[in-house]
């Protein structure tokens, strides 16, 4: 096995195997939920969360995720990005892993006319935005496998989802209740204005994944729906970011989480993104040797998936947020490194947080893209020699002039 | 107010030139005629566009603004055929514009002309050499230096004008004297371009048999034609490239 098919499929299958070696080793680390093992029924508050798997697409299997006899008090950490950072890989895994998976097999179009009961109910617990109590049955009692992705936040163990019962009233915020009513307005708008009305990123995933917007409703599974969102929103926000004017100075921000090392650069020029990822030796996915890869977009936008998968769009929409809230525009020259303290796979929040994180501290300010280089070299651990030929977008950046030069 | 009619062919070829930098535009419209300003999303290059009222068979306008998706407006005209008119007249009160040709009656709606990148500054630059060639003489040059490489230089030595690619591996030269051309103005110039514009520019102008270059030393180049037998001029300004050590 090439470990560089492993950085670029991160547990799609490319090689073939039926299942991904790097991820099922991490499979076997005992739940922490190890009550559940053996149980047919649990009882707890769901965050609330939902999972749809890919697996068999079109006919997918769906269904709460419920933490077995946890309050309402504690499981809303579950799903909050800005809880999971304020812990370590350990605690995030033990805590996830709680959340068993009540999946039962439906078809992705059956969300556009839902009958099952178990998916109107699924969609109803979707609408809250606080933990609900919920009680799943299963057909056999529960193993004790938990469940890892590269865009996906860890998950505890799976069950056979037989029935379901909300025991009491989901809390739908009003423009939820509003929207998801609506379906002539085009999933795009729905999921963006979600967002202007302040309804978490997580919200608004669950309710595309569970088939709750737009004109043509489907279940998009999971991993689909966080980088649909991060996609449509990172689009809806560049149109505004367009108009703005030029950044004045060349900024250099820093940081990140759980080995997850961000050098991001803004330059003062029409917006463009470039992303380099440099996985370490021994980081979840690289395995003994360092992997580099680049993509990026100019101003005609991105065409296709990118080849650094969903990651490339949550870093995306992090500096889009930021250069839309400080109302101007720049090119962005951003540097992911993985370093081997990112040892499992926590899914890309990690990386739309800790570019967050990165771009709330103080910039540097540069007068020369050839220093600020120098200045990201010098904390990234990997020597510029071996990703500098990557970064295509600053050579176009420092050799092609622009007319305001010659005002 | 304004309503107009004029040969499809010539509106078709307008549009052109300004859809080859930007998607949407705005319109000043004036008893004079019709002018646009852009620059490309990437202030790369611009565009300056006139189009006279004596280049319409009837032309009656107020002074008014008004914003144009252009991709709309080409799809439009992919319908008209050869040597038909187009009566265009505004609704101001709406923001529309109604397009008549070939029996059909579109109703276009317009942008808010604010929503559309302002107008560019122009750089006033003093360009000392000049050359005036064939259109299709340029755009084979392009072509040329597009199999061999991402960026062209294009310059004047002596009574020569030249344009030079360079690849990693090959290169390309093409050198016109004074004889070859319909004009020459010889001053120092030399300065490196990017293809990915130059070819997009050169499409309209290939059409013209009269293409004026105004060039300078690692400054931007200026090239100018004139559509609509002189009633339409089109002038596009391109941002040099520096030459990498």
């Amino acid at each position: 096995m090439s470990h560089n098919q492993c950085v670029q499929c991160k547990g799609r299958g490319f090689c073939g195997r039926p299942a991904c070696p790097i991820l099922e080793k991490f499979r076997s680390i005992e739940s922490y939920a190890t009550a559940s093992k053996g149980v047919t029924s649990i009882f707890g508050a769901s965050p609330p969360a939902i999972f749809i798997g890919r697996h068999d697409y079109p006919s997918v299997m769906s269904g709460p995720m419920v933490p077995p006899d946890m309050s309402r008090n504690e499981s809303s950490m579950l799903e909050d990005p800005k809880q999971l950072l304020g812990m370590n890989i350990d605690q995030i895994i033990a805590a996830r892993s709680m959340l068993v998976r009540a999946g039962a097999r439906m078809k992705v179009k059956d969300a556009a006319d839902p009958k099952d009961p178990l998916l109107l109910k699924s969609q109803e617990l979707a609408l809250s935005m606080t933990p609900v109590d919920t009680e799943v049955w299963f057909n056999k009692p529960l193993s004790n496998k938990l469940k890892f992705d590269s865009v996906l936040t860890p998950m505890g163990p799976s069950g056979d989802l037989k029935d379901m019962d909300i025991a009491e009233n989901p809390d739908v915020p009003k423009k939820v209740d509003y929207l998801v009513y609506d379906d002539d307005a085009l999933a795009k708008d729905v999921v963006s204005e979600l967002n202007s009305s302040n309804i978490s990123q997580e919200h608004i995933t669950r309710l595309l994944s569970i088939g709750l917007l737009g004109k043509e409703r489907k279940l998009v599974p999971t991993r689909w729906s966080i980088t649909a969102v991060d996609d449509m929103l990172g689009k809806e926000m560049l149109r505004k970011v367009r108009d703005n004017t030029l950044i004045s100075n060349i900024m250099l921000f820093s940081g990140g989480a759980f080995g997850n090392h961000f050098e991001i650069l803004l330059i003062p020029r029409a917006f463009s993104y470039e992303l380099i990822e440099i996985w370490m030796p021994r980081a979840v996915w690289s395995g003994g040797s360092t992997w580099i890869g680049a993509d990026g977009e100019g101003t005609e936008g991105k065409k296709g998936y990118s080849i650094l998968t969903g990651g490339y769009y949550a870093a995306r929409l992090g500096v889009l947020e930021y250069l839309n809230s400080i109302r101007r525009q720049a090119t962005v020259f951003m540097i992911r490194e993985i370093r081997p303290d990112y040892w499992a796979p926590l899914g890309v929040w990690v990386i739309r947080e800790a570019v967050r994180n990165a771009l709330q501290k103080p910039p540097q300010k540069f007068e020369s893209i050839d220093t600020a280089l120098s200045e990201m070299s010098s904390r990234i651990h990997t020597p510029a020699g071996s990703w500098r030929q990557k970064a295509s977008l600053i050579d176009e950046l420092k050799y092609q002039k622009t007319l305001d030069f010659f005002l | 107010m304004f309503k107009a009619t004029i040969d499809a062919d010539i509106l078709k070829s307008s549009i052109e030139t300004l859809s080859v930098l930007v998607d949407e535009a705005r319109f000043r419209i004036s008893t004079e005629g019709l002018s646009v300003r852009a620059v490309d999303p990437a202030n790369v290059a611009m565009v300056s566009f006139e189009l006279a009222a004596s280049a319409f068979t009837d032309f009656a306008a107020d002074d008014c603004e008004i914003g144009m998706d252009l991709t709309k407006v080409n799809d439009i005209f992919g319908v008209a055929e050869k040597n038909e008119k187009a009566t265009l007249e505004l609704d101001e009160l709406s923001q529309k514009m109604s397009i008549y040709i070939g029996g059909f009656s579109y109703t276009l709606s317009l942008l808010d002309p604010s929503t559309i990148r302002a107008e560019p500054r122009i750089p006033q630059l003093e360009l000392p050499a000049e050359v005036v060639l064939n259109g299709k003489e340029l755009q084979k040059a392009v072509k040329a230096a597009e199999k061999i490489s991402d960026h062209m230089s294009l310059g004047v030595d002596g009574d020569i004008f030249y344009m030079e690619a360079e690849g990693d591996t090959d290169k390309v030269r093409l050198e016109m004297p004074r004889d070859q051309l319909i004009d020459l103005r010889s001053g120092e110039a030399r300065s490196l371009f990017s293809l990915d514009y130059l070819s997009d520019i050169v499409k309209p102008a290939s059409k013209s048999n009269e293409v004026t270059l105004e060039l300078g030393k690692d400054y931007p180049i200026k090239i100018g034609f004139t559509i609509a037998e002189g009633a339409g001029k089109i002038s596009y300004l391109l941002a040099p490239r520096i030459e990498s050590d």
